[in-house]
């Protein structure tokens, strides 16, 4: 009788050490937000991107991103003990906003006193469609929403931030500058989507969608789906399919299979290196595909 | 880590939810309702889809609501006899997660549910630990009341009934109980693991106790030890509380296991 209780007693210490032990090894190592600096925080890859572009250099800045780039889309995205902690220290957090960071509901009541704004207010076309990023004028006019913000948070760096945001906006010029030609070849044209972020693409290149389905992790397809796009690319007149290559691959090479179609992975743009220009990279390769695609 | 208010709540929560779930655990084990608590965790998916069908936007009280009915529902065909209970909620189980799937997933919109499946305790509000408080009384109270009556009914029905004991009461106001704390933490702690916590330190007490009061006593220990080790590892490692917690749950009862088997408790 005592023996068990000694044992129950010994076991639980015993496990308590050992994880106290491994948490000691596992930490990862971790940096105190400085308080003497503004942090800003942001929900997401693309949004990241641009505020990091608008930031720069600025030292009175802290940029921190809230989910891994691997998150991607913010659909089942669990936010951690990490990203808690991070929000709890921030001074203002960059939303995507449109349904997307659909966690915020909770963080929003645990800290009322967190500045949370939106940037993609007034830029989409549809209430459901949030990936406002994939349109190259549309992103502009987000970027140009963070600097506003940041600006707002932080005048004193006003100039500073001003600068970076006129300079990044340049660089988006110049792809859309590349725009113009693709349009007046895809002008009418007949597509497939496997995305609903392609959607703006349409939007932007005068396209019509011809079928659309949007493809992420949980998405299951029906039978009947699969029928209506076979049924699309081959009644339909349309010989292209634009699809993501992390969900959309194998709906696309069973529908290739079957119908004349020619199937192009575009990037969404939702994750990826934390690199300063990996959206202008990653929209370029975008543009050539589309340029390929159009036959530009 | 307590200057947090995120990690506050969820102490409190753990607090709350692990006692409860102890307690609760050594009915279901003992009365072999272990498949039962488990399809009603898969039914909160269904509750959600009701409520979705219905346009209504408060969940909690459309997944209670069908949470006990769902219960109800479940002991009445399985006390009928017609088939054997597992199976029998073995088929309401799969039934209703399909039900929940397909009207879910319809449009492509499962991903605004996918949250349910893993819980997240870091994102509690001090408004839903109050209710979670509120069921621990209730829980409480039924427990003082009418375990020796629910206990008697499950080593012994007819006996039971015999001795003037409303069995078919206790037994459905049980099931409705059960239905209601699930449903109630279901979004804390996840539709994958929350049959692991309401079980693992039940059937880990199991292992050692000779007596009801010890087997109450590890149980509530057990489940308080791992939901208060799981949620301070997930504080430092930076991993989703609900899973790290059930590890712990495992490792207790793994090791009360070899314990009772080497020393015949």
């Amino acid at each position: 009788m005592r023996n068990k209780y000694r044992f129950v007693a010994v076991l639980l210490v015993g496990i308590a050490l050992l994880d106290a032990g491994l948490i000691g090894f596992f930490r990862a190592g971790k940096n105190e937000a400085e308080r003497q600096k503004i942090v800003a925080v942001t929900s997401f890859y693309p949004v990241y991107i641009a505020a990091a572009n608008v930031v720069g250099d600025c030292g009175k800045i802290t940029l921190k991103n809230l989910s891994e780039p691997q998150t991607g889309c913010l659909h089942d995205f669990q936010l951690t003990p990490e990203d808690m902690k991070l929000l709890s220290a921030a001074d203002i957090f960059l939303i995507n906003g449109g349904g997307m960071e659909s966690f915020l509901g909770g963080v929003e009541e645990q800290y009322p006193d967190l500045t949370v704004a939106e940037t993609s207010d007034g830029l989409m076309d549809e209430e459901d469609n949030a990936h406002v990023w994939m349109s190259i004028p549309r992103y502009r006019s987000q970027t140009a929403k963070i600097a506003e913000l940041l600006c707002k948070a932080v005048p004193e760096c006003e100039k500073e931030l001003k600068e970076n945001a006129a300079e990044y906006d340049r660089k988006l010029a110049g792809l859309q500058a590349q725009q113009e030609e693709i349009k007046k070849a895809a002008e009418g044209r007949s597509v497939v989507l496997f995305h609903e972020a392609y959607e703006y693409l349409a939007a932007d290149y005068g396209f019509s969608i011809l079928y659309g389905l949007n493809l992420d992790e949980e998405r299951q397809v029906g039978a009947g789906e699969v029928a209506d796009v076979l049924r699309a690319a081959k009644d339909g007149g349309a010989d292209i399919i634009f699809a993501e290559e992390l969900y959309g691959r194998d709906l696309a090479e069973t529908v290739q299979k079957e119908a004349d179609v020619f199937v192009y992975y575009l990037d969404t743009l939702v994750r990826g290196a934390y690199d300063k220009d990996s959206y202008l990279d990653g929209m370029q390769k975008n543009l050539d595909l589309l340029k390929e695609a159009f036959g530009v | 880590m307590f200057e947090y208010g995120f990690m506050r709540n969820a102490a409190l929560a753990v607090l709350i939810i692990t006692p409860l779930f102890g307690m609760l655990g050594t009915m279901i084990v003992n009365r072999k309702m272990a498949f039962f608590s488990d399809a009603l965790g898969h039914s909160a998916l269904t509750g959600i889809a009701v409520g979705v069908i219905f346009g209504i936007t408060d969940t909690n009280l459309v997944m209670l609501a069908f949470g006990i009915l769902f219960a109800l529902l479940l002991n009445y065909i399985a006390g009928r006899g017609a088939g054997s209970a597992d199976t029998i909620i073995s088929v309401f189980s799969s039934l209703s997660v399909a039900a929940g799937l397909v009207i879910l997933s319809k449009d492509g919109n499962f991903g605004r549910y996918a949250g349910l499946l893993v819980g997240d305790i870091l994102s509690i509000a001090p408004k839903e630990i109050l209710s979670l408080f509120v069921i621990f009384l209730i829980s409480v109270f039924y427990f003082c009341f009418c375990f020796n009556w629910l206990n008697a009914a499950g080593i012994h029905r007819t006996l039971a009934r015999s001795m003037g004991i409303p069995v078919l009461w206790m037994e459905n106001l049980f099931a409705a109980l059960v239905a209601a704390i699930v449903m109630l933490s279901i979004r804390w702690v996840g539709i994958l693991i929350i049959n692991a916590l309401l079980i693992l330190p039940a059937a880990a007490s199991g292992n050692l106790s000779e007596n009801m009061r010890e087997y109450f006593f590890f149980s509530v220990l057990f489940s308080l030890f791992s939901g208060y080790a799981g949620l301070f590892t997930s504080y430092y490692t930076n991993v989703a509380a609900g899973p790290v917690i059930v590890i712990f749950a495992a490792v207790l009862y793994f090791a009360t296991y070899f314990y009772a088997r080497k020393h015949q408790v």
